[in-house]
């Protein structure tokens, strides 16, 4: 007997999936959820702030803006103005004539930036997928994360940046936060394997 | 070693206790902040208790559902009865993707079944890549916890591991340096690796992804460079969607960090696709039993409900202090306790249920509300009937069952056992509780804060 049925065996006659779900879906429910009373902007602002998450924000108001944005931030916190921009053409086609932009992700030191497909107010997450447009390797290499995301994408909960069931990108991710780690005594040490800077900058 | 043994060691061991003090002070302090900005933590706890439930009972529709909808993302899935079938498909993989060098990231699962072991038999390199996994790789040492698997390492002694086998070591010996000296160590290491090893904290039935939760980041690291990305997981790990998924992990970091969430929450389904610049080319699911459908079988299936969030250790007074080494197996603290016998067997772990002074912390503190006392009375009385205890402990044990049985007459000793804890306790700590001395001798028990745990049970306060 192979291993699968062997387990499958044990665990006995199963039920068939369509039958579970509305029980499934009747135990989440409403699922409870932590306070959080206030505008969602501003929680999410407020969430980016957070010691845990140390990320700074700026804001502007169309697309066109982010090329003088992004510059500030390399000027002020990078030295460099030098930039690993991922293939995507609503980013390549913007003026860049400020900045250097990479052909490869800096490992270790540099800036890289993404697009967020949402932002989540109630924990302060930003959320991302992986496309041929958007590979997820160089927002964990570099050393400065700097994130778009528009202001209509902000949300309110977790809940509300869910993907439906069905086909997922390769892979989704939540960054709430820069990395960080308190392996050694308990102190908190930021920027342990992955990023340790984060700046958000909301458009619109 | 025995556990006595091993006890005594732990006791005598200063800079133990220090390490244990500072890392499960912390740990409570946060988790409790983080409770009181979520009020409805209690009602959320039994749900999440329900789901998980749900899901045991109904283990192999959601199984069966993981691994088409996993299938249909591209990865491969492999079952597994035991670990040593479990690390012999993980060999295997590694084998046929020519793989010198693994890249792990922190899964307690594969702890469980041994794969640091099955790797270095196989000469394959491993490279732990969470930095307390790092430092106990060093060390040669094993977890002793299952959130700071190196909660017992003083920074002295971390400055001389990575001083002595760092390529570029730090200059000061400051907790800052030391974590920039293995980010440029582990980094490459990270970098070049054939393969990436995961566990899993969740895997979700209806989307077929894989989901796992780090601080460091360095998951993800470890897992997209690499051609091959194996996880291996635990069956009790199906949830059957995001949402499910999604009211744990709230629950989980509270519970472990007391942080809202976890840095990096990270869904996989499946391999590199095409156009990806990055990416795996195969992706492998090995789902582990392990003991866990006897578990199921066998009066243990609310311990399935453990989403491994260390809660239970850090409240607990015996963990606070002799740490997880002495427990002797793959998981410490009350959870461990539970654990150890149904995986290493009774004989030589049932020392460790005895090693509880059933005061009901754990079952508090626990996100999925495993009533962690009744299963450890469960071990005691099993291995009272099996003959395993000596004549002393059997007389003890034996009143104290039989009380145990019949829920009045318990509640009514331990509330008198609580005024009397109350007048001999001193700064908060009793030496001898003399209704059970059977198994409290060499114990101490805390002072106990507001009527029993039973009382507040009954209250309806759980
Ligand atoms: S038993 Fe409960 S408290 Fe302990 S690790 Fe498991 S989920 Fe957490």
């Amino acid at each position: 007997m192979s291993a699968r049925d062997a387990i499958l065996g044990k665990l006995g006659p199963a039920r068939p999936i369509a039958d579970l779900t509305a029980q499934a879906d009747a135990l989440i429910g409403h699922a409870e959820r932590p306070l959080l009373d206030g505008d969602t902007i501003d929680l999410f602002l407020a969430q980016l702030d957070q010691p845990s998450i140390a990320a700074t924000h700026d804001a502007v108001d169309t697309l066109g803006d982010l090329p003088a944005a992004v510059t500030r931030y390399l000027d002020a916190n990078v030295g460099a103005r030098a930039l690993y921009l991922p293939p995507d053409p609503q980013l390549l086609d913007l003026d860049w004539q400020s900045v250097t932009t990479l052909h490869s992700c800096p490992v270790d030191d540099g800036a890289v930036l993404a697009i967020a497909r949402a932002g989540v107010a109630e924990t302060g997450s930003l959320i991302f997928e992986t496309a041929p447009v958007a590979p997820m390797l160089p927002n964990f290499l570099a050393l400065h994360h700097l994130v778009v995301l528009h202001r209509a994408h902000v949300v309110r909960w977790l809940e509300d940046a869910l993907l439906p069931a069905g086909p997922q990108p390769r892979a989704h991710y939540w960054v709430t936060g820069v990395s960080g780690t308190t392996d050694i005594e308990g102190q908190y040490v930021r920027g342990a394997h992955g990023p340790r800077f984060l700046h958000v900058i909301l458009v619109g | 070693m025995s556990f006595a043994e091993r006890v005594d060691a732990a006791l005598h061991d200063p800079l133990l206790k220090t390490a244990i003090d500072r890392a499960t002070g912390t740990a409570q302090a946060k988790r409790a902040a983080a409770i009181a900005a979520f009020p409805s933590f209690e009602p959320a706890r039994r749900r999440a208790a329900a789901i998980k439930d749900h899901v045991i009972a109904n283990l192999g529709a959601y199984l069966a559902a993981f691994e088409a909808n996993a299938q249909a993302a591209g990865a491969a899935v492999h079952w597994a009865r035991t670990a040593d079938e479990a690390c012999a498909i993980v060999i295997d993989i590694c084998k046929k993707a020519d793989a010198k060098r693994v890249a792990r990231s922190k899964s307690m699962l594969g702890e469980e079944i041994g794969l640091p072991h099955a790797l270095e038999a196989a000469d394959i390199t491993r490279v732990e890549t969470d930095l307390a996994e790092h430092i106990i790789q060093l060390a040669h040492e094993r977890p002793s916890h299952i959130i700071w698997p190196a909660l017992h390492k003083t920074r002295e002694q971390v400055a001389d591991l990575f001083r002595a086998s760092h390529r570029s070591p730090q200059n000061e010996d400051t907790i800052p340096a030391m974590a920039a000296s293995a980010r440029r160590q582990l980094r490459e290491d990270m970098l070049s690796a054939d393969v990436g090893i995961s566990g899993a904290n969740f895997l979700i039935a209806d989307t077929g992804a894989v989901c796992t939760v780090t601080n460091e980041g360095n998951a993800e690291l470890s897992l997209v460079p690499p051609r091959v990305h194996i996880v291996t997981a635990g069956i009790e790990k199906v949830v059957p969607s995001m949402r499910h998924a999604t009211h744990l992990l709230r629950l989980l970091a509270r519970s472990a960090t007391g942080a809202a969430l976890t840095q990096y929450t990270t869904f996989y389904a499946g391999p590199r696709r095409p156009g990806d610049r990055e990416g795996p080319e195969e992706m492998h699911i090995v789902l582990v039993d392990n003991g866990r459908t006897r578990m199921r079988d066998e009066g243990l299936a609310e311990m399935l409900r453990c989403i491994r969030c260390g809660a239970c250790m850090n409240h607990c007074v015996v963990f606070r202090q002799i740490g997880g080494h002495a427990y002797g197996g793959t998981y410490p603290g009350p959870m461990g306790a539970v654990l150890t016998p149904a995986l290493d067997g009774l004989a030589g772990a049932k020392d460790l249920p005895n090693a509880c002074t059933l005061n009901g912390k754990c079952r508090e503190v626990c996100p999925v509300d495993i009533p962690l006392p009744t299963l450890l009375r469960g071990w005691r009385e099993k291995s009272w009937r099996e003959g395993l205890e000596p004549v002393t402990m059997r007389r003890g044990l034996g009143l104290w069952a039989w009380a145990a049985k019949r829920p009045a007459l318990y509640r009514l000793g331990t509330r008198v056992a609580i005024a009397a804890l109350r007048r001999f306790g001193r700064r908060g700590w009793i030496a001898r509780l003399p209704l059970a001395s059977g198994w409290t001798d060499g114990r101490d028990f805390p002072r106990p804060e507001a009527g029993s745990f039973m009382a507040r049970y009954r209250k309806g306060e759980r």
